[in-house]
């Protein structure tokens, strides 16, 4: 009998407290902002407007999750035992999650791998890496950039004649002829460098005489665009695959003067827009370098918080030209940057 | 007293009504009742008061933070509302340089363009250029790139549309060599002298976002808050998070901002909930937004939703807790009358009520003690109307007696006289004038056992005249016997009896023996006879009164057994042993007390 009615008076509490306390809500589905990350992020390089604009972009990201960025890159984009010793030491450190801009798909593959054992995300950014651990890819799709590039360049020739490609490479010293039958190149190189042969090869009157790697040097890519010059004097077009050679290649083109040569550069530093405006190039496909380290960083994040991340985030490419180049949704992804 | 403990009131359980549906008993205990009661009402009572606080301190705190919001944006916009103005004045100042000088390619306006160039940190570039587009003039001098494109650039087409200074959206300023610049171009058709000429060209000035930028800046509204511009179209002037605007990765819902130049609304198209506030610029048409999270700025209505809980939480726990105690002290008397009262309907009329509590039971156990007494009161009148009745018929029939035993006693003597028997004559008439003195005995009702027995020799006496000796008789009596008291006249009766159904239809000389002796504190007497005998039968319907005798008083015997059982209890009285053709023994058998110390008179006396 007493224990019935105080039965009936704790559910009454129990009762009543429910109601009090579901009014008051939920929280929503945000990021917390509460805790703060480690992320660490390893790019190809240090120098460069590109890997710039992508740590600028994951610093954005960083002040509005709440993240300790570390930033680290070796000083040549061909470094990869200095990358992957950055790797592990980000494992050391007991990073959060590590963001992976491989400078080689297949000898990155395995120190991913490693991390993974450690429980410790990966997302690779801009160049994928060979590894199944990789929780996404931010970046963009390489083969379609080769593409646009060819199709601009091969029209931009009236579809015939030959074509020089400066492409970059992991190989400082000629490494790659050691290595054998694996694939120690960095995967958006071979990406674009297909993409563009592809579209080539269906121009019966386009030849593609030389392709040329550079590592990651400007005066190097200028000397390389030298050779080809001298090399093929019939030369009537040029195909920058990323922004060294883009610019070593410009370069060149610049100090012989206008010219019957046509150049599709890649990427978008200030310099490279100069060079298109007055002429030196006729065309860039553009890359968005401050999305892919903004997404990143937001996706590591995610994925240290346990939500769910996509696959794959193409962040898309663009081909820039004289005409487009000042309408205003291009202004905005070619220059990002107010102050 | 001999007070009778009889159950008066036997309990009677009533029959339950049907048919109504009833909740269990213990469903409805006062106490149970009581509790949830207030537990409810109180409950109800506090949620009520505290939703009706709640929505009254929310409301406030909504409008205070939409108010402090709105004078923030007010600030905000009558600073660049400033900074707007003070670029037209700028732009003037430059216009009048131009049109005063003699020549536009006069060191002196060069020098004053200078002036005016490092006077203001957020200045990018002043320029001149004819309507066809070609460079006139310009500071800092810079060389200008090819590929342009400026006669389709907004800034110069709405110049050359449009009188009035136009103010651009932001834009890259692509003119100069050196670097791209993102900036707000003011721009004019103005005349210019050129080699005495008087010319018309476009006046050019850009401004970056340094001032903007730190205008913008100060706006601290809670920790996420921020205010951006908006240009008349809806493009993006500026926005402190304008890299990820422009990188589309961040959106702002523009288009209820479009509609209205002065507004304050909430915003929840982002899913978050969101105060935005609109005020615009006279000048240049942009709109300063200013965007503040609702629960970052309505940190009061949080802090009350906690207060409320915790408070809610506790009075219920409270009010539960006070209302099982109040419950338990009102109900307990209310329990402790009830168990009481079922006592005295199961009949202890004996059972006092004092219960202490809440007036109202005070008063009921204090009525219900008023009623048990007065209950108990009529029962004693009840008790005492009924002995006085029944001692009322005794003493009728007592009466009775004497009348009867005095015709047949002078009859008798009548006879004697006839027959000239005088010496009989004179002891009939002297034992009869004895026999009625012992019987009136002054009135009272007890008697010591001399008189008695003196009384019922005289009665002997009498009889034998009467019987003519056809029986003999002897009295025994112990000493000690003699001086006890005892209702008078109980012998009489039984005597009576054993002449006249005993002895009188006897062959053979009859003999009454009468003894009186103590035993263990009561006084036995003994009436035997060795008459007729009884059947069982006669015998059992004795005392019960069913045998009614046809001569003598008929209810002597019983009457007898009556009085003894009421002056000393019922377990006293007559007792019969008897055996046809042998006789009858009765045996009587009351208390002893001594004469002048025992209940004198005592029922009335005792009986109020």
């Amino acid at each position: 009998m007493k224990s019935l009615r105080l039965g009936l008076v704790l559910l009454l509490c129990a009762v009543l407290a429910l109601a009090v306390t579901s009014c008051l809500g939920t929280s929503p589905a945000y990021i917390s902002t509460n805790k703060t990350h480690k992320v660490h992020m390893i790019v190809k390089m240090n120098r460069g407007d590109y890997w710039n604009t992508v740590k600028l972009g994951a610093e954005a990201a960083a002040r509005e999750f709440n993240v300790k960025l570390t930033f680290k890159a070796p000083d040549s984009e061909s470094d990869i035992d200095e990358q992957i010793t950055m790797v592990e030491e980000s494992i050391k450190q007991k990073a959060d999650v590590i963001i992976l801009a491989a400078s080689s798909y297949m000898g990155l593959a395995q120190v991913v791998d490693q991390a993974e054992y450690y429980r410790i995300p990966v997302i690779s950014v801009d160049a994928e890496v060979g590894s199944a651990k990789v929780k996404t890819y931010v970046g963009s799709n390489g083969y379609e950039a080769g593409q646009k590039s060819a199709e601009r360049l091969i029209d931009l020739l009236n579809g015939y004649g030959e074509i020089g490609i400066i492409n970059f490479t992991n190989s400082t010293s000629g490494q790659t002829s050691s290595t054998g039958t694996i694939d120690y190149g960095a995967r958006d190189a071979d990406e674009r460098e297909k993409g563009f042969l592809n579209y080539a090869a269906r121009f019966p009157n386009v030849e593609v005489v030389q392709i040329s790697y550079t590592s990651s040097n400007t005066a190097d890519a200028e000397q390389l665009t030298r050779d080809m010059l001298r090399n093929h004097p019939r030369l009537r077009g040029i195909a920058t695959l990323n922004e060294t050679a883009s610019q070593g290649a410009g370069k060149v083109i610049q100090e012989l003067g206008p010219g019957p040569l046509k150049m599709v550069a890649f990427d978008s530093s200030p310099s490279m827009l100069e060079m298109l405006q007055d002429g030196t190039v006729q065309a860039t496909v553009i890359q968005n370098p401050f999305n892919n380290g903004y997404l990143a960083v937001k996706y590591a994040v995610e994925a240290t918080e346990g939500m769910d991340v996509p696959e794959r985030v193409d962040t898309g490419t663009k081909l820039i030209d004289l005409d487009n180049m000042l309408w205003p949704e291009n202004q905005k992804l070619l220059f990002p940057f107010v102050r | 007293m001999n007070k009778p403990k009889a159950y008066f009131f036997p309990h009677r359980p009533q029959p339950r009504r049907k048919g109504k549906l009833r909740l269990p008993s213990k469903l409805r205990s006062i106490q149970l009742i009581i509790t949830l009661t207030f537990t409810a009402v109180t409950v109800l009572v506090a949620v009520i008061v505290s939703f009706m606080l709640y929505n009254k301190f929310a409301a406030t705190a909504e409008a205070n933070a939409n108010m402090n919001m709105q004078q923030i944006i007010e600030q905000v916009n009558y600073n660049l509302e400033l900074y707007v103005k003070g670029m037209g004045n700028i732009f003037e100042t430059a216009e009048e340089h131009i049109t005063s000088s003699p020549s536009i390619d006069s060191p002196l306006l060069s020098e004053r363009m200078d002036m005016l160039m490092s006077s203001r940190e957020d200045l990018v570039s002043v320029a001149v250029f004819t309507p066809q587009g070609k460079y006139v003039v310009g500071t800092p001098g810079q060389s200008m790139r090819i590929n342009t494109q400026l006669q389709s650039q907004s800034w110069f087409t709405s110049a050359v549309k449009n009188p009035e200074i136009s103010y651009s959206a932001p834009h890259i300023q692509n003119l100069f060599k050196g670097r791209y610049t993102w900036v707000v171009s003011i721009s004019k058709m103005i005349e210019y002298k050129e080699n005495g000429q008087i010319r018309k060209g476009i006046l050019l000035i850009d401004f970056n976002f340094r001032t903007i930028d730190e205008l913008s800046r100060q706006v601290k509204l809670g920790n996420r808050g921020y205010a951006y511009i908006l240009d008349p179209l809806g493009n993006i002037v500026y926005h402190p998070q304008q890299q990820l605007i422009y990188a589309g990765l961040k959106y702002e819902n523009v288009e209820p901002v479009l509609e209205y130049k002065f507004r304050s609304y909430l915003d929840e198209s982002t899913g978050e909930k969101r105060f935005i506030t609109v005020r615009t610029l006279d000048l240049t048409g942009w709109k300063i937004v200013g965007v503040a999270y609702y629960d970052e700025i309505v940190t009061t209505k949080r802090d009350l939703n906690h207060f409320l809980a915790w408070f809610l939480g506790v009075v219920i726990v409270g009010v539960i807790v006070l209302s099982i105690l109040l419950s338990w002290l009102i109900a307990s008397p209310i329990r402790k009358l009830e168990r009481t009262v079922k006592l005295v309907g199961e009949g202890d009329l004996n059972t006092p009520i004092h219960v202490s509590g809440a007036y109202e039971v005070e008063q009921l156990s204090r009525r219900f003690n008023m009623m048990l007494q007065r209950i108990r009161q009529l029962m004693d009148q009840i008790i005492y109307e009924q002995e006085t009745k029944r001692k009322g018929e005794l003493e009728v029939l007592q009466s009775q007696i004497n009348p009867h035993f005095l015709y047949n006693t002078l009859n008798s003597v009548i006879r004697l006289a006839e027959r000239g028997k005088t010496d009989e004559v004179v002891t009939m008439i002297q034992s009869l004038s004895k026999f009625f003195r012992i019987s009136l005995s002054k009135g009272k009702n007890m008697i010591t056992m001399q008189e008695e027995l003196d009384h019922i020799r005289h009665y002997l006496v009498i009889q034998s005249f009467r019987f003519k000796n056809k029986f003999r008789y002897e009295i025994r009596a112990e000493d000690e016997v003699l001086a006890c008291q005892t209702i008078k006249l109980i012998l009489q009766p039984i005597v009576e009896n054993a002449l006249y159904h005993g002895i009188e239809m006897l062959p053979d000389e009859g003999l009454i023996t009468i003894t009186a002796g103590l035993q263990e504190g009561l006084i036995v007497i003994r009436v035997s006879d060795n008459g007729l005998g009884m059947s069982k039968e006669t015998l059992g319907t004795l005392l019960s009164g069913g045998g009614k005798s046809s001569s003598g008083s008929g209810v002597g015997v019983r009457n007898v057994n009556e009085r003894i059982g009421l002056v000393y209890g019922r377990e006293y009285g007559l007792a019969f042993e008897s055996e046809l053709e042998e006789g009858t023994t009765v045996t009587i058998c009351f208390p002893a007390v001594k004469s002048g110390e025992g209940p004198e008179e005592g029922r009335e006396e005792s009986v109020q």
